[in-house]
């Protein structure tokens, strides 16, 4: 996950609504750095960071808000939306990772450490999707799946995929109803009053 | 027109899809309606598109104020009043519609905030309750309008919880539909947006009974009515009546449904958002009826001004505040530090929000031991989000490396709660998803349930041996020391 940037042009004797309308505005730009993948419904780590800058976003507008011109709420309202439908996309990424991993493994050893081994993996460069605790506890050989609860899961993982579709779907159409009225521009001009 | 002693009155809502007018008198604790309107004006269209009020739109609503202005005054009423919502709430031109109406109509509108709006709609669609079956001691009230819904949930009447979510039916149809009759893709994004949107209200009580009001609620019972032969003397619809609505909107085009059920063409328009967002909170509430209101905002304010006299809103203002409900404490809080931080100098609004928000988030930790409430973990995770959001914002005016130590801290106790937290979402899913399921798919749902809750609780240890250790003075006085503040000594103002 990206860390949020440090913001260096700030006067610190300066009132406090000046400096927010700085930070709020930086916050916005790493939002829109995500941007290019908006397209892509499989960049799933690069859509968490985007609901990641949206959630700073947020938080920013939030703890500010009482600083920040009125106008601002509508632009919480609609950061807010973009952070649930992201944050949805991802509950679902998770979810199908997990089950991924689960029903990839066998109930052998192998499975199990190959399965530890991928999620470690993925921690390891930065790119945390799964909390590797959790995948270990999980699939422990010793509780491992029957056939009939292998079933169920497949038949989960089928319908966590099609919800994923449609999530993706609300969040795109949203983002580009944004895009058409010029959210960017609107934030940064309301920012300027 | 009526008896001179008999005080009588008109109260107009201007909604995001809708505007109305009620003229009553009121006699011995009641109303008595002499005369209603209303008219679709949909202002909430041009707000949703371009963020202000359209000049047609502008024009429309001044028109149908005039007439209504005239309908009061057929009646004698005096006073006329007038309250707006969400749609003017969000306008950007807001002030100069509402200044527009007054020059053009004399009628002052009180642009109401989001919770005055739903005491006034809980005021309004309970005065007729309790005449013909009894009460159940826990209710709730949603006020369904074009560009927001408000919920309330009462105990013995009294009002103990209640939220304005700024989403309605027309701004559904608005964002979602782009067909009519709406295509299946369309219904099932907007199904999954209001699912997301309706899983993050942390309604904590699930009433037995759920009173539902606004014009499209209403158009709902007709349409069953004309439809299904529903009795016309019946006000509750059930979850069954409601998919067999959503079935036809979604069968025939708006003009269609206009035509065969005497529904206005507007109305039609929007009717499958409605449907939509009712049957979403039902899912969610687990309410397998509903009883419908003809009343709502328009009588509570006509009710308000019959308790209070002129000092109705400001009386009905301070009753919202009551409510407890935390995003009213963290408005609250932001009106309060308003008034603090205006022109206060970063680095001081920066010691004062560090320290404040330190403290919120340790004020949590008894909830989270206490490992009740699955909710008391997400508040905490939210609270220390807040703090890292001022420390970010801080970043640059902090000394880097007690910074660095301080942010460590706070980092390591939302991983924490962040681990229990999306453990407890992704149960949460699964419980839903387990109620939806063919038996011989539960089973692997149970076992992932099963697993997932084992693990909760392991962590739930480990939560808890982190939390207690916390001091929480010397976790104040870290976070705090990292900014050097002019005048503030060693951290302590």
């Amino acid at each position: 996950m990206a860390k949020a940037r440090p913001i260096t042009n700030l006067d610190t004797q300066a009132p406090t609504g000046t400096n927010a309308r700085v930070i709020a505005r930086t916050r916005l730009e790493e939002l829109y750095e995500w941007d290019k993948y908006v397209d892509d419904p499989y960049q799933v780590h690069e859509l968490h960071n985007l609901r990641i800058a949206a959630k700073r976003l947020r938080y920013t507008l939030e703890i500010f808000a009482p600083v920040l011109p009125e106008a601002c709420s509508g632009v919480l309202r609609e950061v807010e939306q973009i952070q649930e439908e992201l944050g949805e996309l991802h509950d679902s990424d998770v979810m199908v990772a997990l089950l991924r991993l689960c029903l990839g493994s066998l109930d052998s050893g192998v499975g199990y450490e190959d399965a530890l081994v991928k999620a470690s993996y993925q921690q390891g460069k930065g790119r945390f999707l799964l909390n590797p605790d959790m995948a270990a506890y999980l699939l422990n050989p010793a509780s491992a799946p029957s056939a009939g609860q292998r079933q169920g899961l497949e038949y989960l993982l089928l319908d966590l995929q099609k919800k994923r579709e449609e999530q993706y779907a609300a969040f795109r159409q949203h983002w580009y109803q944004l895009q058409a009225r010029d959210f960017r521009r609107e934030v940064l001009t309301i920012l300027d009053t | 027109m009526g008896n001179q002693k008999v005080p009588t009155w008109a109260a107009i809502d201007i909604g995001s899809n809708t505007i109305r007018v009620v003229v009553a008198r009121y006699i011995s604790d009641h109303l008595e309606i002499l005369a209603t309107d209303e008219e679709m004006v949909r202002i909430g269209e041009s707000v949703t598109s371009t963020g202000e009020i359209s000049a047609q739109k502008s024009a429309a609503a001044i028109a149908t104020l005039r007439a209504y202005k005239a309908l009061a005054e057929q009646y004698a009423a005096s006073p006329i009043l007038a309250v707006a919502t969400e749609a003017i709430r969000q306008a950007k031109n807001r002030e100069e519609f509402l200044a527009g109406v007054l020059e053009a109509t004399g009628l002052v509108v009180h642009l109401i905030e989001g919770d005055v709006e739903a005491t006034l709609t809980f005021y309004g669609a309970t005065c007729g309750l309790g005449k013909e079956a009894p009460v159940p001691a826990r209710i709730g009230v949603m006020d369904l309008g074009g560009g927001s819904t408000e919920l309330v949930l009462a105990k013995n009447m009294q009002m103990n919880w209640r939220i304005s979510v700024p989403i309605g039916s027309g701004w559904i149809h608005d964002r979602y539909f782009h067909a009519d009759p709406p295509t299946h893709d369309d219904l099932a994004v907007a199904a999954t947006f209001l699912q997301t949107y309706v899983q993050g209200l942390r309604i904590k009580q699930r009433p037995p009974l759920l009173v539902v009001t606004g014009g499209s609620a209403n158009a709902l019972l007709r349409l069953a009515r004309y439809a299904f032969h529903v009795s016309a003397q019946e006000t509750h619809l059930t979850y069954e009546d409601l998919l067999r609505c959503e079935g036809l909107l979604s069968a025939l085009p708006a003009q269609e449904i206009a035509e065969r059920y005497k529904v206005p063409a507007s109305r039609a328009e929007i009717l499958p958002a409605g449907v939509l967002i009712i049957r979403t909170m039902m899912v969610h509430l687990q309410v397998r009826e509903i009883s419908i209101s003809s009343h709502g905002i328009r009588e509570g304010v006509l009710l308000a001004y019959a308790r209070h006299g002129s000092q109705w809103l400001q009386r009905v203002r301070c009753s919202a505040r009551d409510v407890t409900q935390e995003a009213v404490e963290v408005d609250a809080e932001i009106s309060r530090a308003a008034s603090e931080s205006a022109e206060e100098p970063f680095d001081r609004s920066g010691h004062r929000m560090l320290l404040d928000r330190t403290r919120k988030m340790l004020e949590r930790r008894d909830e989270v031991l206490k490992h009740e409430d699955v909710e008391a973990v997400h508040r905490m995770r939210v609270a220390s989000r807040r703090l890292r959001a001022v420390l970010d914002a801080y970043e640059s005016a902090c000394n880097p490396k007690l910074f660095k130590k301080a942010y460590r801290c706070v980092k390591q106790l939302a991983d924490m709660l962040g681990k229990a937290r999306d453990t407890d979402v992704m149960i949460e899913h699964l419980r839903a998803q387990l109620e939806q399921t063919p038996a011989e798919e539960q089973l692997g749902i149970q076992w992932l349930i099963d697993r997932l809750s084992s693990y909760r609780e392991q962590h739930q240890v480990v939560l808890e041996a982190f939390l207690k250790q916390i001091d929480e003075d010397a976790w104040k006085r870290k976070i705090v020391a990292c900014l050097p503040v002019g005048g503030v000594e060693n951290g302590k103002s």
